[in-house]
């Protein structure tokens, strides 16, 4: 694909040009969230919450959430 | 470079079709200005698509950049007026209603307000129904107030000045505001009394056999 098709295909039209800003603006935000919490949970896996409650379900966890009013 | 402007010159001559017979703007005024040669400055072998499709990809890139953290911004703002997870958690009560036997009266607080639960009995559903509408100072039929004819769900809070009224009271076996001696109904319905409204339902749905309120 030369330059010149690209310029044709995206760039030419302004509507096209802000339309496929806003368009990527979504798709990269949505992958960088991912990609973020993906590094940041394999970064500090075994000190997150979901991991620390695995360990107390087998010793506490014994329904002490209902509320007795 | 000087092929360029004569032919930029012969293309704007050619959208001009109409040609001007009488110029309106003096020749002093018209621009003697000389685009300079800037061939000397360029690039041998430039690609000029090259550099514009570079130049609007980054101008493009950083528009993305900005939106998207416009966007994060605006979201940031917005979800900090919602309603916090304590908020929301307080926000609904389950009620059991396996342990209400019938004919009896639960209040459970719900927001800081109290609200009757009423397992009614068929005798009660049936007095509700036969009320006649046109004695009512708030006309409501029964089916309008309850989902369940044998559960009622209401707001204990007397419409009058915000009193709790008393269950099980009241000439008209439903519920007696002791503050101004307002008469409630066994369907929670202003029957005697300075109170305007009836008794107000709150939204509930039931779960089995589990009231939720809120």
């Amino acid at each position: 694909m030369s330059f010149s098709t690209i310029y044709n295909i995206f760039f030419k039209r302004n509507a096209v040009f802000v339309g496929t800003v806003f368009a990527s603006a979504f798709v990269f935000q949505a992958a960088f969230d991912t990609a973020v919490t993906s590094w940041y949970e394999a970064h500090n896996k075994g000190k997150l919450w979901k991991d620390v409650k695995l360990t107390l379900g087998e010793s506490g966890d014994d329904g002490d959430d209902e509320d007795d009013e | 470079m000087l092929g360029l402007r004569s032919s930029l010159k012969t293309s704007l001559r050619g959208m001009n079709l109409q040609s001007r017979f009488v110029s309106s703007s003096a020749v002093a005024a018209k621009s003697t200005y000389r685009t300079p040669d800037f061939g000397d400055y360029l690039k041998e072998n430039n690609n000029a698509d090259k550099s514009r499709t570079y130049a609007y990809f980054m101008v493009g890139s950083l528009g993305l950049l900005s939106s998207a953290g416009a966007k994060s911004t605006v979201e940031t703002f917005i979800s900090s007026m919602t309603a916090s997870a304590d908020v929301l958690a307080m926000a609904k009560v389950e009620v059991d209603l396996a342990a209400i036997p019938e004919g009896k009266n639960v209040v459970v607080k719900w927001q800081g307000k109290p609200v009757f639960i009423r397992h009614r009995t068929q005798a009660e559903i049936n007095e509700a129904n036969s009320v006649d509408l046109s004695q009512l100072k708030d006309p409501q039929t029964d089916a309008d107030r309850v989902k369940k004819p044998e559960w009622l769900v209401m707001l204990g809070i007397c419409t009058h000045l915000g009193c709790v009224p008393i269950g099980e009271s009241g000439d008209f076996g439903g519920w007696f505001c002791p503050c101004h001696g307002s008469h409630y109904d066994i369907s929670g319905r202003i029957r005697r009394g300075p109170a305007p409204l009836n008794l107000e339902i709150p939204q509930y749905e039931f779960d089995d056999q589990k009231l939720i309120v809120g």
